[in-house]
């Protein structure tokens, strides 16, 4: 089972959620919205997935 | 003739013509274009093949590749697409499927200038993945995907392994392949291991009966080409690869063949796509195909799964139930069928029917089936007088016939891949009556009325 972490993308605020293996891999994130790269901490909610 | 893509949908528009629809007018596939009018459709009850004969490219120009959809959003469609006639579409064609799992027919190899596939060649610059109709699925997918079998070469022992695998278009001559399922990976890891490049390929097309023979529940070792033979009821023909020739293999009866390199620790951003499911999976990261070729049909046609819609669930549930069906009796003899639903996405649950002698059988053969088959978070048993392939009535076993302190079990700390709010669990219901305590019986029509009465002597 994979676990996730939600992020928002800093530019279109849209919302999507990651494998928690990008949480500290050192490689932007790409928002599907607005193709927007940016880095894991300026974008890092708290909702995870269910346990 | 050679099983293709083309002559199963020649044959279905000849004698099953309501099986199919052609859509003449453009239609953007990058643009969620084409998932929404599936999805009308769906909305509307109706899974028909959807052939797209004017879809735009991704850069949005005409593009020559007709793109068809849906097409194993029907088991009846899979039978046939397995030389079965359609009225066997339910548990037989998976015992079939079964059986032909056993069975290998040993490829044919042709000369590149008489293979199909051959017949446009691109290579280096001239190469650009744009031309084709990508589809983009669903509204939070990273992008555009291909979502066919995918063949990769066994460097140590030399066999090949066909899985489906998604790969998202990511530039001209470059996609990110998402190669998840153990045996891809597998291979993929030794190449890694050495730090050299993996040959990879990805057909986008071909005859039903190949992609259905690639889902085929065999072992790691085995050669996908001599099973998919079985499948097609004839050799896989074969044809030497523009990037490896003899020592890779491509389908010469595919629609279109893209030829590639995964560079050893090498990852890229992926998805999220909308998946299996019905949610996203997550971003995250996989391996780089680096395209080397692209080779053609003139007139090929661009394959596609609607995934995560009831295509992709059937595509998982025929595979499955004859095996798990055969596995099951092994244990119990008296278990009369097994259905994967759709509504579990065709993986996840199962439900087992069984002529129970004894208490405790139910559950015996829910820890088996989700032994059997890792997929699998639900076990639901019947008893025999409940058709498993009618939802209805395993709903009505499940309402009338459970007592949840007794006959829930919740197997904790176990692995599922896919994620659901079951999280580490999996479940046993057993909806069987009780033998052991007094019981209401279920009630009838007399069997001597049915046979008396004959609906057409009343109706016509």
């Amino acid at each position: 089972m994979t676990e996730i972490f939600w992020v928002r993308c800093p530019k279109c605020k849209g919302r999507f959620y990651c494998d928690t293996e990008l949480r500290y891999a050192g490689v932007d994130l790409i928002c599907p919205f607005c193709q927007t790269s940016f880095d894991v901490e300026k974008g890092l909610e708290t909702r995870t997935a269910p346990h | 003739m050679p099983k293709d893509l083309g002559s199963f949908l020649t044959r279905i528009r000849r004698e099953f013509p309501r099986e199919l629809l052609d859509v003449k007018k453009p239609i953007r596939p990058h643009m969620w274009e084409v998932s929404a009018l599936l999805k009308h459709l769906e909305d509307q009850g109706r899974f028909p093949i959807t052939v797209f004969h004017n879809p735009k490219n991704l850069l949005d120009k005409d593009s020559a590749f007709p793109l068809v959809m849906n097409l194993f959003a029907s088991r009846e469609r899979c039978a046939l697409a397995l030389g079965l006639p359609p009225e066997r579409s339910r548990l037989e064609m998976s015992l079939e499927f079964a059986r032909r799992e056993q069975r290998r027919v040993d490829p044919k190899v042709m000369s590149e200038d008489r293979a199909p596939v051959k017949e446009v060649i691109e290579k280096g610059a001239r190469i650009d993945l744009r031309k084709f109709p990508i589809p983009r699925l669903h509204h939070m997918d990273l992008g555009c995907y291909t979502t066919m079998p995918c063949i990769m070469r066994d460097p140590d022992e030399g066999f090949y392994d066909v899985t489906f695998v998604k790969c998202m278009y990511k530039q001209p001559r470059r996609m990110v392949a998402s190669i998840e399922l153990p045996h891809l990976r597998r291979i993929f890891e030794k190449y890694e291991e050495r730090k050299q490049p993996a040959p990879f390929v990805t057909i986008l097309g071909h005859h039903p009966a190949f992609l259905l023979g690639s889902l085929a529940l065999t072992e790691f070792g085995n050669d996908d080409y001599e099973t998919i033979g079985s499948y097609l009821g004839e050799p896989v023909r074969l044809t030497p690869s523009e990037t490896w020739g003899k020592d890779f293999l491509v389908p010469a009866d595919a629609e279109i063949v893209i030829e590639g390199l995964l560079p050893p620790g090498v990852r890229e951003i992926c998805n999220p796509f909308g998946e299996v499911t019905g949610h996203y999976q997550p971003q995250w990261l996989m391996p780089v195909l680096d395209v080397k070729a692209v080779t053609y049909r003139e007139n090929a046609l661009f394959q596609g799964i609607f995934s995560g819609h009831l295509g992709h669930w059937i595509l998982g549930t025929i595979p499955k139930e004859g095996s798990l069906f055969n596995a099951l009796k092994k244990i119990y003899p008296h278990v009369t069928a097994v259905h994967l639903p759709v509504s579990g996405c065709g993986r996840f649950a199962c439900y087992i029917s069984v002529k129970k002698r004894r208490e405790g059988v139910a559950k015996t053969l829910g820890m088996a089936a989700l032994l059997n088959s890792p997929l699998l978070q639900w076990a639901v048993i019947v008893d025999d007088d409940i058709d498993v392939f009618k939802e209805r009535e395993v709903v009505y076993a499940l309402i009338t016939c459970v007592n949840p302190a007794r006959d829930v079990d919740v197997v904790e700390n176990v692995f599922n891949l896919f994620t659901t709010a079951l999280g580490h669990r999996k479940v046993i219901i057993d909806a069987t009556r009780p033998l052991d305590v007094p019981f209401p019986e279920r009630i009838k029509v007399p069997e001597a009325a049915l046979a008396r009465v004959k609906l057409e002597d009343f109706l016509t």
